[in-house]
């Protein structure tokens, strides 16, 4: 299959997977709050009408406020900015996912719709309505609201963990994946504990009630986050489930995956303790500062989970399908004939800061500048975050053109490098044109016998490093649909 | 394409091209609302300062949050069928337009929270110009997102050797002489939609001042119209023709007819100044055949400018998707989910408990 090309911005010295996960974080964390929070409304509704806590219903309204203002329109409109971020960040990753779970994406749709009726319905009729429909509604959009959590888990859950989809290519293997379960109940037993953290926070805002009634109102909902004593049983079996080599970034083989994942970990053991022990067992009230870190915490969480989530896929974002900068695995032995370059319909866009051989831009710097900007810049920077010219400091342009070639060997969350030797040659003097201050003059392009000699090195290498990934395949082999 | 819209399509286009028509006219309706809404509230604070609102601006006030939130949720449907049919053209042009593009997020949550401040206590103790100030921010933030997503389309539609000349610019802002005239004819046409809805609404809660409405409605009837004698002035002769080849000339002449059908019924409506069941069924008849004939004749003047080897080599990606299995699931949660969105109209109605002593009986703000 023909590689599309789309052009692709540049921005500045952050990281693109940061713009995603930041976005994503944000919208995760409101999420799971839209979601938790309709399950702590029906459960305060039923201590309301059932007589069993006389403040629940007063504190239902402000609640309910706080959740249409947060969920109804930032939760919303995030989701839909995901959609946006996904194309600004990796369009082909997008369209493959479109392509495949359309279906299923429109079936979320219907239960976004009933999830905006039921939830307004109650909003702005549920004081007027018996006790009975209004907890009917509650039920109704809290219903919806988890199951667009269980659509969007299979969905997302498939680019970890595609299993035996890959053999079959049966949207429900697709869908009921090995993360499927271990996810979708990790995020449920979160989004309680969301919607529980933030009732406390408003619990202790709310001027109309007293200490005991304000004591009451935590001990309710602190009940929500029993289900915590669950979490470690599932981040087990999320983490068993999990491609082995994915399982080794987190465990010490990235730094980075290891960092977010014990950040994860951490926030959650503490916001854990602090519920099952201190709330439930104990009976400790929380005031409206601790409350407030307690939800800071779980942000934290989700942010490192969010973090590890997106970064155990690589060198994927479609594991086994599409490799992080958008070329498929099967393209990469073509694109090492073929290269990318030279079919790319969108010009470099720093092509007048290039020193100029002739009267043209400089030949190899002006084809390194493309291949940067194809395989390279999804995750890498020229000068920020993840920056490819400090990555490679102090490695001479042999090391720079061996370690490129063989990529995936280096660094095994690498995808092997997809184009021509002379592509990776222009890559090296790309990337040293750019650490040495961008200077207004570069050598000219070698005599040809020795660049010749130079991309029969590169080919040697590249040959040695193969076309394949260094990960270590658990399941299926994706040969079936390649 | 020599047969009327979706006919002589193969199979996958036409099924996906129907259906996202479909729900593009349930983000349309959604969408004027919101777009004639706003407008119309900025209006009437800049002139009262929110003090004393007609009863139409208070229901317009009520509901509009409401309205924004199903014009976004209603727009999830189309924006994931735009990406199975013109997927590299519509991408392509969300990456060129970066940043200006992805504007629309944050200036539409800004526009939210205003709608939503407006139904404050808080902005009611405030000065008239503040009122007035915040009033005007739903309006901008929506027809900001309204200018780029035209913006957008007319990028989308362009050749791909233009994208390279642009992408090469450094430009975010993309425009064309159509661009305005185009905008305006959807920014006008909403206003008989809100009229519409408006009039509904009345009816319902038994109220509202018919002549007023039908003022309203006509009013924007004209701005369409002239707005689309500006269209077609700017336009090329390959837009205008494909309003009249034979994929688009059925709805065009039923939008046409739509046209007439709203003004007569309006009409009748302002004569008679009454809001009933009749006569709103016959100006809903007009509008819903304006919508759907143009939103047929939107697709037919996207599908003429990509031309026909372009939108021909489109034909084996829609295929492809067509493969993919999950439509009968999407079927039984649609007529699931639409019962169960009918049963909770139905309790909201019938449900009601009897009022007690001190009962507020309004519904609940924000």
């Amino acid at each position: 299959m023909e590689a599309v090309l789309y052009p692709v911005n540049d921005f500045g010295p952050l990281m693109k997977g940061l713009a995603i996960g930041g976005l994503g974080i944000f919208h995760v964390f409101t999420a799971h709050f839209a979601i938790g929070g309709g399950m702590l409304l029906c459960y305060f509704q039923w201590l309301a009408m059932t007589g069993r806590s006389q403040p629940a219903r007063v504190f239902m309204d402000g609640y309910f406020r706080y959740l249409v203002l947060i969920s109804f329109v930032t939760g919303a409109l995030t989701g839909v900015g995901m959609w946006f971020t996904s194309i600004q960040v990796s369009p082909v990753t997008i369209g493959l996912m479109i392509d495949e779970f359309h279906w299923l994406w429109a079936v979320e749709w219907t239960f976004f719709c009933l999830e905006v009726v039921a939830g307004y319905a109650a909003f702005k009729y549920g004081h007027l309505l018996t006790d009975r429909a209004r907890l009917t509604l509650l039920a109704l959009y809290s219903f919806a609201a988890w199951m667009s959590l269980f659509w969007i888990n299979g969905i997302l859950s498939f680019q970890l963990t595609p299993g035996a989809w890959l053999e079959s290519r049966s949207i429900w293997d697709a869908f009921f994946n090995p993360t499927f379960l271990p996810s979708l109940l990790y995020r449920t037993i979160a989004a309680l504990v969301v919607a529980s953290l933030v009732a406390m926070v408003l619990i202790n805002m709310a001027p109309a009630f007293n200490r005991e009634q304000r004591e009451e109102l935590v001990r309710r909902a602190a009940w929500l986050m029993a289900p915590m004593a669950l979490m470690p049983a599932l981040g087990v079996w999320f983490v068993a489930a999990m491609p082995p080599d994915s399982r080794e970034w987190i465990m010490g083989g990235s730094i980075a995956m290891t960092l977010m994942m014990n950040i994860a970990v951490g926030a959650s053991a503490v916001v854990g303790v602090y519920a099952l022990v201190g709330l439930l067992r104990n009976k400790l009230y929380v005031n409206g500062a601790t409350a407030t870190v307690l939800c800071l915490l779980a942000f934290a969480a989700t942010a490192g989970g969010e973090f590890v989530r997106e970064g155990v896929r690589k060198p994927y974002t479609m594991r086994e399908l599409l490799y992080s900068n958008s070329i498929r695995p099967d393209q990469v032995a073509a694109l090492r004939e073929r290269g990318l370059s030279e079919v790319d319909p969108f010009p470099l866009r720093n092509e007048d800061e290039l020193p100029k051989y002739g009267e043209k831009p400089h030949p190899l710097l002006r084809t390194g500048g493309l291949v940067f900007r194809e395989q390279c810049s999804v995750c890498h920077t020229l000068g920020g975050v993840n920056s490819l010219p400090g990555l490679t400091k102090g490695w001479d342009s042999d090391m720079k053109r061996q370690n490129f070639a063989k990529l995936q060997k280096l660094k095994p969350f690498m995808p092997p490098f997809a184009g021509t030797p002379n592509e990776l040659e222009s890559l090296v003097q790309y990337v040293e044109w750019i650490d040495q201050g961008r200077p207004e003059t570069w050598p000219e392009p070698a005599d040809s016998r020795v660049h010749a000699e130079r991309l029969v090195r590169i080919r040697h290498w590249l040959d040695e490093a193969g076309t394949q990934p260094a990960l270590v395949r658990s399941g299926p082999t994706a040969k079936g649909g390649r | 394409m020599d047969t009327p819209f979706p006919f002589g399509l193969p199979l996958p286009t036409a099924f996906y091209l129907t259906v996202y028509v479909v729900t593009l006219v349930i983000h349309v309706v959604f969408m004027n609302y919101v777009l004639a809404g706003t407008g119309y509230l900025a209006v009437a604070y800049l002139r009262t300062g929110g003090r004393h609102l007609s009863e139409s601006a208070k229901v317009i006030k009520e509901w509009t949050p409401l309205m924004l939130s199903g014009a976004i949720t209603a727009g999830v449907a189309p924006l994931l069928f735009v990406q199975i049919l013109y997927k590299q053209g519509y991408y392509t042009a969300n990456l060129l337009l970066f940043n200006r593009w992805m504007a629309i997020l944050p200036v539409l949550i800004i526009g939210f929270y205003a709608l939503y401040l407006l139904k404050s206590g808080w902005l009611n103790r405030r000065a008239n110009w503040v009122a007035s100030a915040v009033a005007l921010l739903p309006i901008l933030s929506v027809a900001f997102t309204g200018y780029s997503w035209t913006e957008n389309h007319l990028l989308s539609v362009r050749d791909p050797e233009f994208w390279g000349t642009f992408y090469s610019t450094r430009s975010q802002v993309y425009t064309e002489p159509q661009l305005l005239p185009r905008l305006l004819v959807w920014a006008s046409g909403s206003i008989p939609t809100l009229a519409l809805i408006l009039a509904w609404q009345h009816w319902y809660r038994g109220d509202g001042q018919p002549a007023k409405l039908a003022r309203l409605a006509v009013s924007g009837l004209l701005l369409a119209a002239a707005s689309a004698a500006a269209y077609y002035s700017v336009t090329d002769d390959r837009t205008r023709m494909a309003f009249v080849a034979p994929l688009a000339a059925p709805y065009f002449v039923a939008a046409s007819a739509g046209l007439i059908l709203q003004a007569f019924g309006w009409g009748w409506i302002y004569w008679s100044a009454r809001l009933d069941i009749k006569r709103l069924f016959v100006s809903t008849a007009g509008l819903l055949l304006t919508v759907v004939g143009m939103t047929v004749c939107r697709e037919a003047v996207r599908i003429a400018a990509l031309g026909p080897e372009r939108f021909e080599s489109l034909f084996p990606i829609h295929a492809e998707a067509f493969s993919k299995s999950g439509f009968f699931i999407f079927l039984a949660f649609f007529a699931l989910n639409a019962g169960l969105i009918g049963f909770v109209l139905w309790l909201v109605r019938h449900r009601r408990r009897p009022p007690e002593a001190g009962d507020d009986a309004s519904v609940t703000t924000e």
